[in-house]
């Protein structure tokens, strides 16, 4: 019997689960060089490491121009149907631009299916009044809204302001984007247990030894996602955290794609 | 079934011993890090001590020399100071006792919330000397040494192998200057994730200055292993990577 440890140590996909990335960018970015930041680059590794499903937000639209994101966003899920799927990028400092955005690509474009915040790189605080208009919206449709947050050092979307406005808007499904960072994963479980709307990110550059088996036992596999940043990071190395990890294999599925499909409809799409 | 050719994995960037501010999971003691290396299939390792990376280094080079004793897997590194306070030997003494404890690897910590000393010729130059002159490897930590110190020891040290762990994802337009100018640049790949940059390094600069490493026990090593397996480039690489690079620099020691 072929295990996962024997697949992931040959190099090949693994097979018997769909793989769907619900924290993913595209693009270059001004920190460093991405050889493979475009959208064919992405499918490529995509491939290699047996990804089957990307949501995707753009770095531009994070770091500068939300219209010029999006518009890339809209350009690549409509090259890659079935692979690329959208999140749509708002920025509290453009209230109504944001909302004119979210109207524009889910009206336009029945492939973007969440909402990308990044306080951090927007450095406005996530329960800034400006934000209202935008989590009215996705409240309304029941969205899915992926935020980056980090333990400390973050004035505009720590895990606490995060966990506040995620008790405020009950009716959408919030994720925990980094669930953190690399110190942020006990915090990340305390907070989750409290709000049945917060999710748990398994993108990280540090991976912390035992987290995903923690996620696990703290707060049950189905609130735990799968992601990424490809292509800010390389998404070969969350293959074998999870892959690896000491969890079972109803667990593993949970994270790789069940959680996903709970959460957003794909059907249709390919 | 499938026929797997598993690539065998040395690790140059592992520890053992307890740490003040944990990223989540306490695995202090050597079965800990056995155990994850043989979750992530990992089969041998460079291990330095925690205490003497954020305690004092002669202390933790000795809790290491026991704590991996019988251990064929685990291959001890120090962590050195400069010789000029008396806490280390001066490097015609401090260099004999290494090879003594089969020492195949230093690490230093000169930044002010560690050790706090200079990198510079004036202050490390003696030591730095000694270590090229042997051929020991030099680890340095990213997070903890500026790219300026990495790019002076290089330019002092032509024949010293510098290994740059802990690299991020975001220091290549720091690395591909510096492999451009020196041969004796290694870079560990625990957080070098950036997409496609192994495989843009690999057909720019070769397979030879790229070293496996995972930060394990801090880190999971899984993540790592499957950085590498999943990578678009030829078999011959991937096994220079994971292993072979880091076996040909430790073959050159104390010759």
């Amino acid at each position: 019997m072929t295990t996962y440890f024997d697949l992931i140590h040959g190099g090949i996909p693994l097979s018997g689960v769909e793989i769907i990335d619900l924290h993913a960018h595209l693009g270059p970015a001004r920190f460093m060089h991405i050889p493979a930041n475009d959208p064919a680059g992405m499918i490529e590794a995509m491939d290699l490491c047996g990804i089957d499903k990307t949501v995707v937000s753009t770095t531009v639209g994070i770091d500068a121009d939300i219209v010029l994101g999006n518009n890339s966003m809209l350009e690549a899920v409509r090259s890659y149907r079935g692979r690329l799927y959208g999140a749509c990028m708002v920025n509290g400092h453009y209230p109504e631009l944001s909302l004119d955005e979210l109207h524009r690509c889910f009206s336009e474009e029945k492939d973007v299916k969440m909402v990308k915040v990044h306080p951090f790189s927007t450095f406005c605080n996530i329960k800034d009044s400006r934000m209202k208009g935008i989590f009215r919206f996705a409240s309304d449709r029941r969205l899915v809204v992926l935020v980056h947050t980090w333990l400390d050092n973050d004035l505009y979307g720590n895990q606490d302001i995060f966990a506040e406005i995620a008790r405020d808007y009950p009716d959408i499904q919030w994720i925990m984007g980094h669930s953190g960072g690399p110190y942020g994963s006990q915090h990340a479980v305390e907070l989750a247990q409290k709000s049945d709307n917060i999710l748990l990110d398994t993108t990280l550059s540090m991976t912390p030894a035992g987290q995903i088996e923690f996620f696990v036992s703290e707060i049950g596999s189905e609130r735990v996602i799968f992601g990424t940043d490809n292509p800010f990071l390389n998404p070969r190395p969350q293959i074998g955290r999870i892959g690896l990890a000491d969890i079972s294999q109803r667990d593993r599925v949970n994270i790789f794609s069940g959680n996903a499909h709970r959460l957003i409809d794909f059907s249709g799409s390919a | 079934m499938v026929n797997i050719q598993k690539l065998r994995f040395f690790d140059c960037n592992c520890s053992v011993g307890r740490v003040a501010y944990p990223h989540l999971s306490d695995i202090p003691d050597v079965e800990g890090l056995l155990k994850e290396m043989g979750r992530a299939g990992i089969e041998e390792a460079m291990v330095y001590h925690t205490v003497a990376r954020y305690g004092h280094p002669p202390a933790g080079n000795a809790l290491l020399t026991e704590a991996i004793k019988n251990n064929p897997r685990l291959h001890p590194v120090w962590v050195l100071l400069p010789h000029h306070t008396g806490e280390m030997p001066h490097p015609g003494r401090l260099l004999p006792e290494m090879e003594k404890h089969h020492v195949g690897a230093a690490r230093l910590y000169p930044g002010a919330n560690y050790h706090n000393f200079s990198l510079s010729e004036w202050c490390s130059g003696e030591l730095l000397g000694a270590l090229e002159e042997a051929h020991i490897p030099l680890i340095v930590d990213m997070d903890t040494v500026s790219w300026e110190d990495v790019y002076k020891i290089l330019d002092n040290h032509k024949q010293l192998p510098v290994i740059t762990a802990t690299c991020t994802y975001r220091n290549n337009r720091y690395i591909y200057p510096l492999l451009e100018k020196y041969d004796n640049l290694f870079v560990e790949l625990s957080r070098f994730m950036g997409a496609g940059t192994i495989e843009d390094m690999v057909e720019r600069f070769g397979s030879h200055h790229l070293l496996f490493g995972t930060n394990m026990p801090q880190y999971t090593g899984t993540a790592a292993v499957s950085l590498l397996t999943y990578s678009a480039i030829d078999r011959t690489a991937k096994q220079a990577i994971a292993g072979e690079n880091l076996g040909n620099l430790l073959k050159e020691a104390w010759k």
